[in-house]
């Protein structure tokens, strides 16, 4: 089966998703902004915190975002396995840590950085090995 | 502080684990439907109906819905750029649940890339 063959239009899609995907976490963190973090600390408090949560308009257009990841995320699924369309959809990696740096005035240390880069590493590494792998099946 | 970190790795590591299961069942829903998508609106529409017809969609959402919740804790607790590449150790549950339930090949250097995914969490939790 061609399940494992990343075409120049699978990569796109994939692209597509990380950027939506940052946006989701970009609008769910700012949904939990209106709300003071408070002690989460038994289940009334959980559901407490959750109502005040689910009031927000960031957490509905974060919702309606995930749709779309959703539709996306199926039609690549459907094209490759699941094991290589993760890894290469891992370019959120990055652009997380820089819309919380610009939007969120979150701070990154250089370790924390270099964490990121190490499972970045990672993340290439696994898609390398599928490419390796379509071409010896050829 | 030490142990509010302990809270969040657990509570991510429990969304992550939610998120591995709504994969697995996304995952073999659409292999059952074999249906192979051109990029086009009705057949998208079509494919998406299709997808919601089957009941293990819905039990796979519902533990989506579980890590939102939980998630959302974690979100309200800790930076996001945390949270979000702690959030990478779904890649180890992803890796185990391709090999032992979808019966997908890993090869070494698949390993080895889930392997540096690890030490980057354990920098990432460090700072």
């Amino acid at each position: 089966m061609f399940k494992k063959k990343v075409t120049f239009k699978i990569f796109l899609l994939l692209m597509g998703s990380d950027i939506l995907e940052t946006l989701v976490h970009f609008l769910f963190k700012k949904s939990t902004l209106e709300t003071s973090s408070g002690q989460v600390a038994d289940l009334a408090s959980w559901l407490v915190f959750l109502k005040t949560v689910f009031a927000s308009p960031f957490l509905w257009a974060g919702l309606l975002t995930v749709v779309a990841v959703f539709v996306l995320w199926s039609m690549i699924l459907s094209k490759i396995d699941l094991s290589v369309a993760v890894p290469i959809a891992s370019f959120s990696y990055i652009l997380v840590p820089l819309v919380s740096i610009i939007f969120l005035h979150e701070q990154i240390s250089a370790l924390r950085w270099m964490g990121v880069f190490f499972v970045l590493a990672g993340v290439i590494l696994v898609s390398l090995s599928s490419k390796e792998r379509t071409e010896q099946a050829k | 502080m030490k142990q509010d970190l302990l809270l969040v790795l657990s509570l991510i590591a429990f969304t992550s684990l939610c998120d591995t299961i709504n994969q697995l069942f996304l995952k073999s829903t659409i292999d059952s439907l074999q249906f192979t998508p051109k990029l086009n609106i009705k057949k998208i529409f079509k494919f998406v109906f299709q997808l919601i017809t089957k009941p293990r969609i819905w039990l796979g959402l519902s533990f989506s819905l579980i890590s939102l919740s939980v998630w959302l804790v974690v979100l309200s607790k800790t930076d996001l750029n945390f949270a979000f590449s702690a959030d990478s150790m779904h890649y180890i549950f992803i890796a185990l649940a391709s090999q032992f339930v979808l019966k997908e090949k890993m090869s070494a250097g698949r390993w080895l890339g889930t392997g540096l995914i690890v030490v980057g969490i354990v920098f990432v939790s460090l700072s």
